[in-house]
């Protein structure tokens, strides 16, 4: 799965998950301390402790010790080994095990310090100072031989965001223990926003676990080998990671952090419903459905949204006909519905999935005009440009996928069903499984008309999202799969990679971005608020308050900013 | 799933020695594993789709594609494929699973106990539940209660599992709260895992409260996979004996004055109990087929919810291993079902010694 | 004949069975009629009535895009008595003409025929269908070739044992003594006597057909949507539970309803064909 799109995604299968017993159906007669140990489920044969079943309050006959605990969920299971890693739960899992040079800048667009203290740029050169207080998990310090291994590293593997400096960066070198100089091949602008994604690992602890040269791939999928927040205690990918605290991180955790964490994976809306209620989860997936997450909220929790810096794309194919002509995507983008989605992201008066957009650049990258009108329905301008488009629709029935893991985009398919065949044309829906939708739109001949995908930027520069989905030279990839062929805008985007002012580069983006409205190689359906249930209690302090929030799509679940009763 | 027709036939050869028995079961049931590794491996292969490209996932380039395909042996023809595959099973690899990250073996491993746990508890509820209702319904055959228990256990096999499942859920865990509806046991327990199957490592670790909590967990799951089996057990158990009630011994413990009780527990349940049994280990593959129903809807942390996680994902490697462990397992049941009740059934060995 | 149907007229269980089975096919062939909202079988969506529940409008309540549910269960029996016809028309003649041959030809034949049939059969029938199913396209058309593929082994070896069991009987040496090619003797002797066996069991297979075609569009491997399916209807509602419960327990008591009708049936045609 990717960044974002598809996660939807709980597995049709994982039908239901945790559960609470109630009326003190289950208690617990164990020792206090019972939930002080770490998990030995997990040693030998582990087979995991499923989630929860959850006491009923005040009948569990052993109060253990208090510890603060945090539990939140993702549909797809969380890859540790951050060289690895690209989905949201991977994010989360990578900013709380692992640090980076730089991260999002907090209330702002951009970056800030991070690991490296400051830097400077001298044309392709750059430099960074980094702190000298950083310790790995493991007691190793963290030094600049750290960065240059989990840069070769990340590039050896070659998935992940490797993507990211592939041909970008020319070397890596250290200077000293606390100095460490990137020399790109070009002058580079997005190249600092892209470090957000580099973690840093720790080379001794990685290379003692190495077997066959594999980069100890095989153990960095089980455990952590970072200097993060947090480090793994158990990793059972069908129910959950564990994590606790490493008290001595470098930086000030919040007011009642929690200790430990448990990140489930699969759990289904029925089950965060019930745990949530008996306060057994703490915080939802993003990917429960409005209903539930209604229920939620009327049961006591509150919603908090993260724009992440995502778009709800509906990729069109500008290489197959009728959409090669730009009159018959005109006629598709202005026939489109946008009122009606938007209205079915709504979860309360207050709180909705998404907001509207203007053109294909989300809120908070640069490039975004606030001036830019809505796009709105218009029937009367959809039969027109429906006319000027040279092809007879009637010839090409038109192949609208969605993804099979994330059923609620059927109501999208159904919508453009409903609506398109006002124009004349014939719409197929086609189910598609996630793996064979990516193995499909590599050809753009056969790739289906249209497919709605969630695309965030994967850093927080503006060429991260355009140029990855726009831009002529990219392979043929979910990002890119409206294949659009333009060369003023490729100039456009190849100039924001060398241009270093902002104000220059905002102008280039604006642009590009008034381009991509006009020529429609997708629908820009909304913007994807994120939006998650937190039980009442606990307080998701980097959403709760923008000016603490991180622009970037899951920067924000840092457990140690979150602040959680104790559990008894 | 189809009622299984017959029931393995005792073998007619003079009992040489049990052991000859075994050798030559286990020589044929090798044999069929192995026409499963390849008919599994042929599925495998005819994915739509580059196995190469699934595995390395959409934003890898040409070039590694390419990499991945030679190592993976894809641009060799099928029969040298096939046979580095069997290689590398010979040698237990069954490569990295793409949903878990992980070598698929240490994902069997980890997974399988927590199936066999509630495949083996709802085998054990078919059969302690099964059996008698069966031999209740032919004791009191035409009459009510078998008229009612027919109705019920036909009731019971005309759904799949994950109807009684979700039906169960719904009244058990929702309307009227008793039971869990997720996992294996409570969080708040740990357990020093040794066997896998946590109501035996509950008892080893001396945790009675474990263990109450463990079984209080799988009882819901359990109750709904053997459903069918239960009815499926009792309508066998019926027949079988009334076949056996019309048969003259029982005539003549009849004429004799025994009572109708002493009669249906010596003389017509016990026989009837033999093709009972054999029927049971066919019904093994339905439990474990089963089993992928109901492990989804309770969130069991076990082989088949694995199995259903890399089938949705195309998981090549862990679908042929998943296929093959649960195959293997359904195997090994019958082998023991089979010796079992050729060892505990004296008719078959009166039959042979007499020739 | 004439007995057999008086038998299942007479017997009340099969009465039931009959008036059960007759609803669905009626309920499936007369959709079109029937259905409140017969335009809900298809893509559409009122989302101004999404989620009510089951009321005088929508007697069994709308799902989350607004279609109303009755409607959708009377089209999903179409798509499900329509894949138990055709794998019902498909996997007995295969597994027939397999357990023939190689009951009758014996040697290499019966061996290697067997063998093939047993390997099938040592797959646990669903998860087989699983395997096929997960590497296909989940398409109406994978979804019946997967179940065929899982069907015709227990064909196979029910007229094997028969055919065993008839190849010495004197009719059948009869037609050999006289010359009777292999071919004749196979389909016109000995599959005449077949005939009851399979009747009964394809009457009990309808209902097994069902079960497994749901199950796998349960796991989200089988009918693709729009199309309604009673499985995928059971699978989408659980993640409304347990507010919206009737997306649910509807579809999943259709389930019940037109499988229970197909085991009563066979199961009092088992006791009127195969007195044993």
């Amino acid at each position: 799965m990717s960044d974002n799109q598809d996660a939807d995604g709980r597995f049709p299968g994982s039908t239901w998950a945790c559960h609470a017993c109630v009326r003190g159906k289950c208690e617990v007669f164990g020792p206090p301390g019972t939930n002080q140990e770490g998990f030995h489920m997990n040693h030998g044969f582990g087979t995991g402790l499923l989630c929860a079943t959850i006491l009923a309050s005040g009948i569990a006959a052993a109060p253990a010790l208090a510890e603060r605990i945090l539990r939140a969920d993702e549909a797809p299971i969380g890859e540790l080994d951050p060289a690895k890693g690209t989905d949201y739960g991977d994010t989360v899992l990578a900013i709380n095990l692992y640090d980076s040079l730089v991260y999002p800048a907090q209330g702002a667009s951009g970056v800030q310090p991070h690991l490296a203290t400051g830097w400077s740029i001298d044309g392709a050169v750059y430099t960074f100072n980094l702190r000298d207080d950083v310790t790995f998990n493991s007691g190793n310090p963290l030094t600049s031989a750290d960065v240059v291994y989990s840069f070769e590293r990340l590039m050896a593997i070659g998935q992940g965001h490797s993507g990211l400096f592939e041909g970008v960066v020319d070397s890596v070198e250290a200077q000293g223990d606390h100095a460490v100089v990137f020399t790109l091949t070009e002058p580079f602008a997005p190249f600092l926003a892209s470090l957000v994604r580099l973690s840093i690992v720790d080379s001794a602890t990685v290379m003692a676990n190495e077997a066959d040269g594999d980069w100890a791939s095989v153990w960095m999928s089980q455990n952590s080998a970072g200097s993060g927040p947090y480090v793994v205690v158990s990793h059972d990918p069908q129910t959950e990671t564990v994590m606790a605290y490493e008290p001595d991180y470098f930086l000030e955790p919040a007011e009642n952090y929690p200790e430990r964490v448990r990140y489930r994976y699969g759990l289904d809306a029925p089950a965060v419903r019930a745990l949530m209620a008996r306060g057994g989860h703490d915080i939802s997936s993003q990917w429960l459905p409005p209903e539930v997450l209604a229920a939620l909220a009327e049961s006591g929790a509150s919603l908090v949204t993260e724009a992440g810096l995502t778009g709800e794309y509906f990729k069109l194919n500008t290489r197959r006909a009728p959409l090669d002509d730009v009159h018959c995507r005109r006629a598709l983008a202005y026939a489109f519905d946008y009122g009606t989605l938007l209205q079915l992201t709504r979860i309360t008066p207050e709180t909705t999935q998404g907001r509207p957009m203007s053109g294909a650049l989300p809120e908070g990258l640069l490039g975004f005009d606030p001036e830019r009108p809505y796009f709105e329905r218009n029937m009367a301008l959809a039969q027109e440009e429906q006319a000027l488009c040279a092809h007879d629709v009637a010839d090409y029935p038109l192949e609208v996928a969605w993804i099979a893991e994330t059923p609620a985009r059927e109501r999208g398919a159904l919508m453009m069903q409903a609506i398109y065949s006002q124009l004349g044309y014939k719409v197929a829906i086609v189910r598609t499984p996630w793996v064979l939708l990516t193995e499909r739109v590599t050809n753009p001949e056969t790739a289906p008309h249209v497919v709605e995908i969630a695309i965030s930027a994967v850093s927080p520069d503006t060429d991260s999202l355009l140029f990855n989905m726009y831009h002529s030279s990219m392979p043929h990839t979910w990002m890119s799969s409206s294949y659009y062929v333009n060369p003023e805008l490729d100039a456009l985007l190849d100039e924001g990679r060398m241009e270093t002012d902002p104000a220059a580069r905002q102008e280039l983006y604006a642009q590009a971005n008034a381009i991509l409205a006009e020529e429609v190689p997708d629908i820009y359906g909304y913007e994807l608020l994120s939006t998650f249930a937190v039980r009442e209690g606990v307080t998701f302090h980097n959403l709760a308050d923008p000016a603490r929030t991180y622009p970037v799509s899951g920067f924000n679940l840092r457990f140690m900013d979150i602040s959680v009763p104790a559990t008894e | 799933m189809p009622p299984p027709e017959t029931a393995f036939t005792g073998n007619d050869r003079p009992v040489v020695t049990i052991l000859s028995r075994l050798l030559r079961r286990l020589v044929s049931t090798l044999l069929v594993l192995f026409g499963v590794s390849l008919l599994i491996f042929l599925i495998a292969r005819v994915i739509p789709g580059d196995p190469a490209r699934i595995a390395l996932g959409p934003r890898a380039s040409e070039e590694q594609v390419e990499a991945m395909r030679e190592t993976l042996h894809l641009n060799e023809p099928i029969i040298v494929q096939y046979a580095f595959f069997l290689g590398d099973l010979l040698r237990a690899d069954l490569g990295i699973s793409l949903y878990s990250n992980r070598p698929v073996m240490t994902d069997i491993a980890e997974y399988l106990p927590a199936t066999l746990e509630l495949v083996f508890l709802a085998g054990f509820l078919m059969v302690s539940l099964g059996l008698p209702l069966g031999a209740l319904s032919a004791r009191y055959r035409d009459r009510w209660p078998d008229d009612l228990i027919r109705l019920l256990t036909l009731l019971s096999v005309s759904a799949p599992s994950f109807v009684w499942a979700v039906g169960m859920v719904l009244a058990f865990s929702f309307a009227i709260p008793l039971f869990p509806i997720a996992g294996r046991i409570s969080e708040t327990i740990d357990i020093q895992v040794v066997t896998g199957f946590l109501l035996v490592d509950t008892i080893v670790a001396g945790r009675p409260d474990a263990f109450v909590s463990a079984l209080h967990h799988v009882i819901l799951p359990a109750f709904a996979l053997s459903l069918s089996g239960i009815g499926q057990a009792a309508r066998l158990t019926r027949t079988n004996m009334i076949a056996t009630y019309e048969q003259p011994h029982v005539e003549m413990a009849r004429a004799y004055g025994f009572s109708e009780r002493d009669i249906s527990r010596r003389y017509a349940f016990k026989p009837s109990l033999i093709p009972s049994l054999t029927v049971i280990g066919l019904d093994f593959a339905a439990l474990l087929g089963n089993a992928f129903l109901v492990e989804v809807i309770f969130a069991w942390p076990g082989i088949s919810r694995y199995g259903v996680g890399v089938i949705l994902q195309k998981d090549l490697n862990a679908i042929v291993g998943t296929v093959l462990i649960i195959s293997a397992t359904f195997l090994i049941a019958n082998i023991v079902v089979d010796l079992l009740v050729s060892v505990i059934n004296p008719r078959i060995r009166l039959s042979e010694h007499g020739k | 004949m004439r007995r057999t149907v008086a038998i299942l007229t007479g017997n009340p269980l099969s009465l039931l069975g009959m008036g059960l089975v007759s609803f669905v096919i009626l309920a499936a062939a007369l959709a079109d009629v029937i259905a409140p909202y017969p335009g809900h079988a298809g893509a559409v969506v009122d989302f101004a009535n999404a989620n009510r529940p089951p009321g005088a409008d929508y007697w069994l309540g709308t799902d989350v895009v607004g279609r109303d549910v009755l409607s959708r269960i009377l089209y999903a029996y179409r798509v499900a008595l329509g894949l138990g016809l055709v794998v019902l028309s498909i996997a007995p003649p295969i597994g027939v003409a397999v357990g023939l041959m190689a009951g009758y030809i014996g040697g290499w034949t019966d061996y290697v025929l067997m063998r093939i049939t047993e390997v099938f059969l040592s797959i646990p029938p669903l998860v087989l269908a699983l395997a096929i199913m997960g590497v296909m396209e989940p398409t109406l058309l994978n979804a019946m070739l997967a179940v065929t593929a899982m069907w015709w082994p227990w064909y196979a070896r029910l007229v094997y044992n028969i055919t065993r069991g008839e190849k010495v009987e004197g009719y059948v040496l009869a037609a050999e003594i006289i010359g009777a090619s292999k071919a004749h003797v196979m389909f016109r002797e000995i599959l005449p006597n077949c005939v009851p066996a399979i009747v009964t069991k394809m009457t009990l297979d309808v209902g097994f057909v069902i079960i497994i075609a749901s199950s796998l569009s349960f796991l989200g491997l089988g009918v693709q949507a729009p199309t309604p399916d009673l499985g995928s209807m059971v699978s989408e509602g659980t993640r409304y539970l347990p507010d919206s419960w009737w997306l649910t327990v509807f579809p999943g008591l259709a389930i019940l309803v037109a499988v229970f009708g197909f085991n009563l049936i066979g199961d009092v045609l088992r006791d009127v064909l195969e007195p044993d």
